[in-house]
């Protein structure tokens, strides 16, 4: 049995009529190739943006952060983030009163990053970890994720002494 | 206690006071208020209702106080010392009118705001004001923290039958300060200084603006404005 895989049977083809069709086939296909790559790199090319595959994600995502600056009403928490996208994440928390809480945020990851907002609905404003609940959008991204967009949803725990925040956002995401 | 002359009614004027203790953006403080209802027989058209504005960028809801609550009937029973100690938020003092025979009859209270039970979606809180003489009496007043504004309920008080109400005419208070909280770390209860409202790092276009609307019985509102310039960076 010979090993070397179909190498060898083909190379041997080349010498006959079938073998020069095959290897016309080739030649213009690779042409064809060369052209079409020609035409993607180039600056400003009509549909080089839509050669690029669409993926879709299933993320779940949970992260642990801690308060690195407030202004006011207006938080700046950072942490790792685990799930889908690993990573760590910086999130924008508005907190006024309303019952409604806003964030926007970024997860930094291995391959890019991805931003989004949010908004969620607080359950329990006395308590000193009121949750929250709601609907979050990706928005845009860099890297891998420069084309992102999808939707989901939020859950959050507010803790309220040391302005710590657990976030946790399932959802669907395009890329 | 002082003794003040029987007034007319008449449209009553009113005056806000507002303060930041220290004066730092992006750093912790107090925030003081006061608001009076300007001299016009208080005791024939009662306060029922302030609706004092702020900026809401004021960092309120995130000055971890009012960590616990307090039922408004340990409040109205045993006094402010009865809540937990977290649920504390403030600490002031009012002026009430009292109507006693043809008199008004002036007495100080002591006022203490604290968290109550938040059944909906925003912070309630409950401002205890209790005079010892010559009445002694304690009024617990219920308000809601908004995105903005700070809503306060004045209930109708009567010292005796058929008497005139009991008027709010004055009151001073300060949200955080010298208040101590409890926590627990590593199995111990620690003591600690709640953080207090936190001012924006930028100033609002012209300082930081409140607003006092003060409803009346008769239906009638006198507004108050207070300004607090932009005070240095922290």
């Amino acid at each position: 049995m010979n090993r070397s895989g179909g190498r060898r049977p083909t190379e041997k083809r080349c010498g006959s009529a079938r073998g020069r069709a095959t290897a016309t086939t080739l030649i213009v296909a690779s042409a064809l190739a060369v052209v079409l790559a020609a035409l993607t790199l180039a600056p400003g090319a009509a549909g080089a943006r839509h050669a690029r595959a669409a993926r879709v994600l299933n993320v779940r995502d949970e992260g642990h952060l801690h308060s690195v600056g407030i202004s006011g009403s207006r938080l700046t928490e950072e942490g790792p983030v685990s799930g889908t996208i690993p990573g760590r994440v910086r999130v924008f928390f508005a907190y006024n009163g309303s019952p409604t809480v806003a964030a926007q945020f970024t997860i930094y990851s291995r391959y890019g990053s991805i931003s989004g907002r949010g908004q969620g609905r607080v359950s329990d404003p006395a308590s000193p970890a009121p949750s929250f609940r709601g609907a979050l959008s990706i928005t845009g991204g860099s890297g891998r994720y420069a084309h992102a967009r999808g939707s989901g949803e939020l859950f959050g725990v507010f803790y309220r002494r040391r302005l710590g925040l657990t976030v946790q956002a399932i959802g669907k995401l395009n890329y | 206690m002082a003794v003040l002359p029987s007034r007319a009614g008449a449209a009553q004027g009113a005056t806000l006071s507002v303060k930041f203790t220290p004066e730092r953006l992006g750093a912790p403080t107090t925030l003081s208020f006061g608001f009076a209802v300007a001299p016009g027989g208080a005791a024939r058209n009662a306060l029922t209702g302030v609706e004092l504005s702020y900026p809401a960028t004021l960092g309120i809801s995130t000055s971890g106080l009012g960590l616990a609550s307090c039922s408004p009937a340990l409040l109205e029973s045993g006094g402010p010392a009865a809540c937990p100690a977290n649920s504390h938020m403030g600490y002031g003092s009012a002026l009430v009118e009292i109507p006693i025979g043809h008199e008004l009859v002036g007495e100080t209270a002591t006022v203490a705001l604290l968290a109550g039970p938040s059944p909906n979606t925003s912070l309630q809180l409950l401002v205890s004001v209790t005079g010892e003489s010559p009445v002694a009496a304690r009024i617990v007043l219920s308000a809601q923290l908004l995105p903005g504004r700070l809503d306060i309920r004045v209930p109708p008080v009567q010292i005796l039958p058929e008497a005139p109400y009991v008027a709010l005419v004055r009151l001073r208070a300060t949200l955080g300060g010298r208040l101590k909280y409890y926590e627990r770390v590593h199995g111990r209860t620690v003591a600690y200084r709640p953080r207090g409202i936190v001012l924006p790092t930028v100033c609002p276009r012209n300082g930081f603006r409140f607003a006092a609307a003060l409803t009346f019985l008769d239906g009638s509102r006198s507004l108050a404005r207070a300004t607090v310039p932009c005070p240095r960076r922290g």
